[in-house]
């Protein structure tokens, strides 16, 4: 993404976006919620992207996220921002146990990693004592204030996961541009020939796992104590990975900036216009444009638009 | 710098490798010749850690390769091509080069790269598209390249020269000799070439049915009435085994 076009976003979205919603709770608590999908899908994005793994199990680390952080809070008294961070860090953990499924490749993988995910759940549902199995955790501790902002409320909330967002993307960025990003893209068609030239490449998949697990963990401990409630069907639900998948093709996996555009976009599309017209099966409208997103421009929306002004100065040529 | 003692590789019922022993000394130059199937790109993947032998034993410079990865062999100094090139997808020909050094050699030099560059005879092609819009004689030099960019002191070349019209192959082959003088390698190349191994390599070995039947000279080598033989077709299985 162009620098002062990044920079312009930020604005908004730090400056503009409190300004104009600050006072309207139902659309920054929308807001909130697009931009939770959107720090999975980023994470998912560099899974998939630079990883080359397609992972249908993302679910799994926002849930083992979401638990570890609420149970160090409410258990052991952590306080809630470095409850938060060990959240991502219980997720980053927790994708160790998935390293193996590293040998397998395309669809292999992501069934592997569907399958992890499901014992996850399982052991939350389970682990009564811990996590109070199927019942879930209530009044999970909320962000305090700090410095006279009561990071418990929606905006607050909203500048904690758009800070997530940002982060992750930027980090996502920065790997992209580095030697390491080279050689994950150098990967994707012949991972033997890089392991001849010194790639360890294995290890290379392995920190992009963990790295996706972390953030993907980091987001689901905010949710967490967001909406300060939680159980093992809506930590672990599958919408956890649907959505951001969908939202990351939408806007475009390839891109840096294409899944967080992407989730903003089908999120609030989806609640603020087809939501009021059919309340029911509003998903539907949702599908229709995904699969023509797929059809017309398969590399996903930053892509469509970035094609844009090419063709005018092709029309203006003419 | 290379021992192979007794190296054997078992593909189920199939032994593509039965007790290959030979050694490579610092600087050497060996020509790996054979008939198809007779086990020359098996060795190769042997040496470099793609395939893990049966049995046997493998050092270079004194150190076991047995359990090291093809990563760790690459970077302890053997460096390798692939007789079909594998050029690195989505990377230009410089980002080939540039992974191979950041990751094979542990550093950042723009200079050796631009050398290797300039020896192979890719500079004008540095920025291509390495999958997509080189020839053929190009696509078999990135691969030369991304080997030297490691900063080899083992070269294994398989094939490098397969496929390509006379006058191509002996520009390239000035450009390996060039290459090897330049960086004092040690080469094992595999070619079917017979005129070629000869004019690079002082040394020769002959592979058949997954075991070295001849090792010296290319002039004594070739006029050895069993590798005469293994590649008129006259050596059977069953003699073989």
């Amino acid at each position: 993404m162009n620098r002062i076009l990044l920079i312009a976003a930020l604005v908004a979205a730090y400056v503009g976006v409190p300004l104009l919603f600050g006072g309207n709770a139902y659309v920054l608590g929308l807001i909130v919620a697009a931009l939770t999908i959107a720090g999975v899908a980023v994470a998912w994005a560099l899974l998939g992207n630079l990883g080359g793994m397609v992972s249908f199990g993302h679910a799994a680390f926002f849930g083992v996220g979401s638990y570890t952080s609420a149970v160090l809070a409410m258990k052991l008294g952590v306080p809630v921002f470095a409850a938060m961070l060990l959240g991502g860090v219980g997720a980053a953990v927790s994708s160790i146990a998935m390293l193996p499924a590293l040998r397998l490749r395309g669809p292999y993988f992501a069934l592997a990693i569907l399958a992890y995910a499901h014992i996850f759940q399982i052991l939350a549902t389970e682990m009564t004592p811990v996590t109070g199995g199927a019942g879930g955790l209530l009044s999970i501790p909320r962000f305090p204030k700090v410095l006279g902002l009561d990071f418990g409320e929606k905006l607050g909330g909203y500048l904690i996961v758009l800070t997530i967002v940002v982060l992750a993307a930027l980090a996502y960025d920065a790997i992209r541009r580095s030697t390491w990003g080279l050689a994950l893209k150098a990967m994707h068609d012949t991972e033997v020939a890089t392991r001849v030239v010194g790639v360890p490449s294995t290890h290379l998949k392995a920190a992009m796992l963990v790295l996706s697990a972390f953030i993907t963990g980091l987001v689901g401990a905010f949710n967490a104590h967001f909406i300060s409630f939680l159980d093992p069907d809506y930590a672990f639900s599958s919408g956890w990975t649907v959505l951001p998948i969908a939202a990351a093709i939408f806007g475009g996996y390839r891109t840096v900036w294409g899944p967080v555009v992407g989730a903003l976009s089908i999120y609030l599309v989806d609640q603020l216009l087809f939501k009021p017209i059919l309340p029911h099966g509003h998903q539907m409208i949702l599908g229709v444009l995904l699969c023509a997103m797929i059809l017309f421009s398969p590399g996903g929306l930053m892509p469509a638009l970035r094609r844009r002004p090419v063709k005018e100065n092709r029309h203006a040529h003419a | 710098m290379l021992t192979l003692e007794g190296v054997q590789v078992n593909f189920g019922g199939v032994q593509a490798l039965k007790s290959a022993s030979f050694s490579v000394a610092e600087g050497e130059s060996i020509g790996l010749v054979g008939p198809n199937g007779a086990g020359k790109t098996t060795l190769f993947n042997v040496i470099s850690g793609v395939v893990r032998p049966t049995a046997g034993r493998l050092d270079f410079r004194g150190t076991s390769l047995l359990k090291l990865p093809e990563w760790k062999r690459a970077r302890l100094g053997i460096g390798r091509s692939f007789q079909i090139p594998r050029p690195f997808g989505h990377c230009t020909v410089r980002e080939n080069l540039l992974v191979a050094q950041r990751f094979g050699a542990g550093k950042k030099d723009p200079r050796r790269i631009d050398e290797i560059l300039d020896i192979l005879n890719l500079r004008d092609k540095a920025d291509r598209d390495a999958t997509t819009e080189l020839a053929l004689t190009e696509h078999k030099a990135l691969e030369v390249g991304k080997a030297l960019a490691t900063e080899p002191s083992l070269l294994l070349l398989d094939e490098v020269l397969a496929g390509l019209e006379t006058s191509s192959k002996r520009a390239f082959m000035e450009r390996l000799a060039a290459v090897r003088d330049r960086y004092r390698l040690a080469m094992v190349i595999i070619e079917h070439d017979i005129a070629t191994i000869a004019a690079l390599c002082p040394r020769v070995l002959v592979l058949n049915f997954g075991q070295i039947i001849a090792d010296g000279s290319p002039d004594a080598v070739f006029r050895d009435p069993d590798v005469i033989r293994s590649y008129t077709g006259e050596t059977t299985l069953a003699e073989a085994s």
